[in-house]
């Protein structure tokens, strides 16, 4: 018996000290990740003199200047910026997800010649290494004359975001019977309207699973941009930031405040919808 | 009972036009044009001569090009080490009844992967920096100025330090993916095999990984796969310098296409990047298939 409660005591020495341990380490992986933030949060609030002097610190005298001189002048067309990121994003999660569930219902339902092989061409779109398409697409695009517009990115942006989309749409789609469509048929509803006003309530879930994927990924989307975009006033956000760290080269708090407002939607966003969004990230990871 | 619904051709074709054109015109067309133009010099002028395999044969030799592959397999190995171990052992610790906080550790953890990789990037390039970084801060505070560097214009050092933003953005993403997939594992398993006297580490070998296989495998891709198309943290950090040291195959495609303008020969890079990527991305799926399904 003795032995016994000497064996349960060490068991919970041990197990206070393990679990010691096993928080630190998690607690300081989660500080390194929020940190960056936090850092550029209160740096942004010091003046270039005070941060260069102390780089860590707290902001003694917090101000806004570097907010007010970034958004205040327009050279640096940081609110048009947003403007083309904000249009460009929503414009383009939009139609993926139209299309995505158009495509993906058609290609789950409807029994043509050609149906699986117009599969593929989409699945194909996943597997495609697209940063082999940065210089072709720049090439093609020029020919035809649509680089450098407005809705220039929209056609790259929707085209790689479709193949995910129509994949999960399809695979949902499936699972749903198909004697609900029948019932609606004999009731004589059309095509169309049975795929808007029954199939498209249904699907909804994996409708917003396809937006978040593709929201995060156009909003921060580099590489396309910088080959497509060649003017100044239709540059989306992270091009603005690759000029800033050229203009702003040695003033870190001006950077910081500028890569925060173009940080705030996404950031905003994150936080006030953690859960779903993680979730919607990890369901289209693992399916695709 | 049908199997299928049977509208109209008509209306399934009108529905399908958009989308498929536009699929077509923006994947597709840009491939084939890439391949033809990938026999021509062409400097981005009026003028394109055919040269036939005359791209290839540079390509072949090109001992930048394959600098730069081999540094797309490194950061191919440092992120399969770096996010899927990291993030594997940290969902070990994470699991146990002991940690407390882990929606938050979950939020926190996976905050960096929705940045986007020029922010990164940026962020990065501050924590290295010469004067005003956090490393040769810390370093002078704890007494040793003398370590101090321009850390990324160290070439022996630098595919180590572009590799270490990279993993840290994915980390939480992996641990989030990786947990999800325990979460579905039934909690008998764990019990029996605590009852049985498993410690720790054989239950994580032996009880949690073959049962996560799949989730496991879907890592490792996402990671080959994000790996081999790495552009925007380079592109914002060093560029692919000092010299070439730190040159990946996309920013090197960028390079000769836009800055040296020679678009037949960066679209013949581009047919490499699409052969390269595909081969690397397919044949590592058959050595993970031909792998898992032996331990079975």
């Amino acid at each position: 018996m003795a032995n016994n409660s000497q064996d349960i005591k060490t068991h919970k020495v041990k197990d206070v000290i393990l679990g010691i341990f096993l928080n630190l380490v998690l607690i300081l992986f989660s500080i390194t990740c929020i940190f960056p933030l936090v850092w550029m949060i209160y740096s942004s609030l010091k003046e270039k003199r005070a941060f260069n002097a102390d780089i860590i610190g707290l902001p003694k005298n917090p101000t806004l200047v570097n907010y007010i001189r970034i958004l205040t002048n327009s050279d640096y067309h940081l609110g048009e910026s947003m403007m083309n990121s904000v249009r460009t994003t929503v414009l383009s999660v939009f139609l993926i997800v139209l299309c995505g569930f158009i495509v993906g219902y058609i290609l789950a339902r409807v029994k043509f010649k050609g149906n699986r092989a117009l599969y593929g061409m989409f699945l194909m779109g996943m597997l495609i290494p697209i940063h082999s398409l940065l210089v072709p697409i720049y090439v093609v695009f020029n020919k035809v004359g649509i680089s450098n517009k407005w809705f220039t990115l929209l056609f790259p942006y929707v085209a790689f975001g479709l193949p995910l989309a129509i994949f999960l749409v399809e695979g949902f789609v499936k699972g749903i019977p198909v004697a609900l469509e029948e019932a609606a048929a004999i009731d004589g509803s059309s095509f169309s309207r049975t795929l808007w006003s029954i199939i498209l309530p249904i699907c909804r879930p994996i409708l917003v699973t396809i937006g978040i994927i593709s929201t995060f990924g156009n909003w921060n989307e580099f590489s396309f941009a910088l080959v497509l975009i060649k003017d100044q006033a239709l540059q989306t956000v992270p091009l603005a930031l690759t000029q800033f760290k050229g203009q702003f080269a040695s003033d870190y708090p001006k950077q910081m405040a500028a890569m925060l407002i173009t940080m705030s939607p996404i950031v905003i966003l994150y936080f006030v919808f953690s859960k779903e969004i993680i979730k919607g990230m990890v369901a289209g990871a693992v399916k695709g | 009972m049908l199997k299928t619904i049977k509208p109209k051709g008509w209306v399934v074709a009108l529905y399908l036009l958009v989308p498929v054109t536009l699929f077509v015109f923006t994947v597709f067309m840009p491939l084939i044009t890439a391949f033809v133009y990938s026999f021509f010099e062409w400097k981005g002028g009026p003028n394109k001569t055919f040269i036939g395999l005359d791209n290839y044969m540079t390509l072949i030799q090109d001992k930048t090009f394959w600098e730069s592959f081999g540094h797309n397999i490194y950061l191919v190995v440092a992120c399969i080490i770096g996010q899927v171990g990291i993030a594997f052992v940290l969902v070990l610790m994470i699991n146990s009844k002991l940690v407390k906080f882990k929606g938050i550790h979950r939020t926190f953890g996976f905050f960096p992967s929705t940045i986007a990789a020029v922010c990164i990037g940026l962020i990065w390039n501050m924590i290295y920096h010469y004067q005003y970084g956090i490393i040769n801060w810390f370093l002078k505070l704890i007494g040793r100025p003398d370590l101090c560097k321009v850390w990324l214009n160290e070439p022996n050092l630098v595919m180590l330090l572009v590799s270490i933003p990279l993993i840290w953005q994915y980390i939480g993403y992996y641990m989030v993916i990786i947990m999800s997939a325990i979460a579905s594992i039934d909690t008998e398993i764990f019990e029996s095999a605590e009852i049985d006297g498993a410690n720790g580490f054989q239950r994580a070998i032996y009880i949690v990984l073959p049962l996560i296989k799949n989730t496991m495998i879907v890592c490792l891709t996402l990671c080959i796969a994000g790996n081999m198309k790495a552009f925007d943290n380079i592109y914002v950090m060093t560029a692919g310098g000092p010299g070439t040291s730190s040159m990946v195959m996309a920013m090197y495609g960028y390079q000769i296409s836009f800055n040296q303008s020679n678009m037949g020969y960066g679209s013949c890079i581009s047919v490499g990047i699409f052969v390269l990527s595909l081969l690397v991305i397919g044949g590592s799926q058959r050595l993970l298939n031909h792998f898992t399904k032996e331990k079975d």
